[in-house]
């Protein structure tokens, strides 16, 4: 593998692309030219008037040249802060207080305390999962009502966060405990859920949100109560987009006339499969035109320009009843569970220099002392103040038991229990009768349980 | 084209937006062509069944999914050495193959794996203790489970020593223990030979009861065995719910689920 030109890869740091510095590396490893990024060509317009297809917008023309972009330049970002949180020549800041740039970056803040909390305690046995992105998150959900409905993939709690889904919620669900009410300990951690909070239940498998997502802003069209009203959004990351739902669910929102936001998160990875094999065209982005959908691409570690986004992309679908696309670019600075070691397919170095020269919380906290609305003092009490909360929630929420065991047998179905249901309830209820008090395997997982297992009986 | 697709699904759980291109089409094209066409030793291999901490979506059994698309076969292999014999046969197998591999056996079956080249018949059982008293017959992690419910059953620890859960008449009771192997065309005549000898069956595994791969093969067993059979087929399955992560050890059956199924089968 051919050492990649330093140029090469400063340049596409610099630009926020996180594609580009994925396919520099993929090129050079391939021992291929790295100094141009392919770029597409768009159609060009006839320039002799022969008129129109029959019942058609195309314009008729006589050269045969096919086309593979819609536009001659990649797609461009939009971006308010640069590198270093100060605003860009030419950018507008939109509109924010103090009140409201302070939550954005302590909600910021408080996904990488919990991270950190609940990645250690992961490694000890017992949880999952990794967030950051925290400028694309907040920003979005910031831009939104928190009556808009969310569909998330599953690093979205940030947005629950948001919103005020309390630490002790956050814990519930990642502990499993009774507390858990968005899945009675049915789920892995970070697969939140809350009608209260108008976020709906998060589930393993990728994509299956995005059709949903189109079904929701359907209805919220068509309910009186809240058309105009609510939004629908949905988040996906660059890997989901890769997934059948996604054309789905593009399709029925464009069809449908949705006001749906698709909100993809292009982090460069999906999993280990860096955005440069993902896919050959230019991003996430360039899909939306072929849908007739308005779409921008921003970049997803400059919250301020992700706010100012999606409050547009907001306005736009309530006031048109449309879908609108936006593409994220970010960095995924974690590996992608607990379970991935990313170091096995990056290098290290890039992980370090994007912590360095793109960091969505360090960009925001720049704009905020440059407002003289932050200092170090602030950033210390904040610091303290939120470890101690998430320690603090976490401990309690560890001693806590978990649902009633008779809780594996309902929510399957609403209304009447089948008879298959009912008797493994009973088989199960008899079983643990029998010797769940003597077999300790079974005598110990059931004190693990509110009532120990004894509501089965 | 002449070519052997090997795919991985990176979980079972995850097959389903493939289930159209498998059921519709892999299982379907040599006979919607006539013979003409076919997708030849396409291999899908994909990690199955509960690891422990996987929830509704790393955790699940779907080959009885499967079971209805005739033209299709599945395996599923219990540790290394099955593994490497089953899936080169089913590579080179013609017909398109689902491998479902359980993943908790991954780092937890260990055994000394031939580097040379061989395969394992498809759609043969392995008796792996021959008995006459009761057939027992799983597939993956549970054939685990259903070793140490033998010894559960032939010796059992203080806490189980009673008449009432496992009874001395039934301890010297020699169990038959079978793995299934291939699930998509199932060994009828091996599991029939089995039952019509022992004349008792019990079915173990992590799928749901209903509509799963104990149903398939019960129904048949009672209509060959029928005047053999001692006692019903006793099916000892995951419950007809998902798969809830907190409540895993309640819902995967465990060795105490499956000898009490044995007793219940041999005292009939």
């Amino acid at each position: 593998m051919q050492t990649i030109p330093l140029k090469c890869v400063k340049r596409s740091i610099a630009s926020g692309c996180v594609w580009r510095a994925s396919i520099a590396r993929y090129t050079a490893s391939k021992g291929l030219k790295t100094s141009a990024i392919a770029l597409g060509t768009a159609p060009k317009h006839p320039t002799v008037d022969h008129g129109y297809l029959p019942n058609s917008p195309s314009p008729i023309t006589t050269n045969l040249e096919f086309f593979d972009a819609v536009s001659d330049k990649t797609i461009p970002a939009y971006r308010v802060l640069d590198g270093n949180g100060e605003v860009l020549d030419g950018a507008t800041v939109p509109e924010i207080d103090e009140a409201l740039a302070r939550k954005i970056y302590e909600t910021m803040c408080m996904l990488p305390t919990l991270d950190n909390v609940l990645y250690n305690v992961q490694r000890q046995g017992k949880i999952s999962f990794y967030h950051g992105e925290e400028a694309a998150i907040i920003g979005s959900a910031a831009g939104l009502e928190n009556t808009d409905e969310v569909l998330g993939q599953y690093r979205e709690m940030g947005v629950l966060l948001w919103r005020g889904f309390p630490l002790q919620s956050v814990m519930g669900q990642c502990l499993g405990n009774e507390e858990d009410s968005g899945t009675k300990g049915r789920q892995m951690p970070v697969h939140f859920g809350s009608p209260a909070h108008h976020f709906h239940t998060i589930s393993s498998p990728l994509a299956t949100q995005i059709p949903q997502a189109a079904g929701v802003g359907y209805a919220l069209k068509r309910d009186p109560a809240r058309r105009g009203k609510n939004c629908a959004v949905v988040y996906f990351g660059d890997g989901a987009a890769s997934e059948g739902d996604f054309h789905a669910g593009m399709l029925l929102g464009s069809v449908l006339e949705s006001p749906t936001i698709f909100f993809c998160r292009n982090n460069g990875f999906a999993i280990s499969t860096p955005a440069a094999e993902q896919y050959a065209g230019d991003g996430i982005a360039s899909r939306g035109a072929g849908y007739g959908v308005k779409t921008i691409r921003v970049d997803g570690n400059d919250a301020l320009a992700v706010l100012a986004v999606m409050r547009e992309a907001r306005k736009y679908a309530l006031a048109e009843s449309k879908p609108v696309l936006i593409e994220a670019t970010t960095y995924r600075v974690g590996h992608h569970s607990t379970s991935d070691d990313s170091f096995a397919y990056r290098p290290r170095s890039e992980v370090e220099n994007w912590k360095k020269t793109d960091n969505p919380i360090w960009r925001m906290r720049r704009f905020l002392e440059g407002r003289k609305w932050w200092d170090e003092a602030a950033e210390q009490e904040m610091k303290e103040r939120m470890k101690k909360a998430v320690m603090s929630e976490f401990r309690r929420a560890e001693g806590l038991k978990r649902h009633p065991l008779g809780e594996l047998f309902t929510d399957v179905y609403a209304g009447e229990v089948p008879w298959n249901l009912k008797e493994q309830r009973e088989e199960l209820a008899g079983l643990l009768k029998k010797y769940g008090d003597v077999w300790e395997p079974w005598r110990k997982e059931r004190e693990r349980f509110k009532g120990n297992g004894s509501d089965l009986q | 084209m002449g070519h052997t697709a090997i795919a991985e699904i990176q979980f079972s759980d995850y097959i389903y937006p493939a289930f159209d291109q498998i059921v519709n089409e892999a299982a379907k094209i040599r006979y919607r062509s006539g013979g003409q066409f076919n997708v030849g030793g396409l291999t899908i291999r994909t990690p199955s069944m509960a690891v422990g901490h996987g929830g509704l979506y790393h955790s699940q059994s779907p080959e009885g999914f499967f079971l209805a698309a005739s033209g299709l076969k599945v395996v599923i292999p219990r540790s290394p050495i099955q593994a490497k014999g089953l899936l080169l046969a089913s590579i080179r197998d013609p017909n398109p193959v689902i491998f479902m591999e359980p993943k908790i056996l991954y780092r937890s079956s260990v055994e000394q794996v031939p580097v040379s080249d061989y395969t394992l018949p498809l759609s043969k059982i392995e008796t792996l203790i021959p008995g006459s008293d009761l057939t027992l017959l799983s597939y993956g992690t549970p054939l685990y489970t259903c070793e140490t419910a033998l010894s559960l059953l032939s010796s059992p620890p203080p806490e189980l020593d009673n008449e009432k859960m496992i009874p001395k008449g039934v301890r010297s009771a020699k169990v038959e223990l079978i793995d299934l192997r291939t699930i998509l065309p199932w060994d009828m005549e091996g599991v029939i030979e089995s039952v019509n000898r022992t004349g008792r069956l019990v079915i173990v595994h992590e799928a749901g009861k209903m509509g799963g791969v104990g149903a398939e093969i019960a129904a048949e067993v009672q209509k060959r065995c029928f005047l053999r059979l001692e006692a019903p087929v006793k099916r000892v399955c995951g419950w007809d719910t998902p798969v809830g992560l907190q409540y895993e050890k309640f819902y995967i059956p465990d060795a105490v689920r499956v000898v009490d199924a044995l007793v219940e089968t041999l005292k009939f």
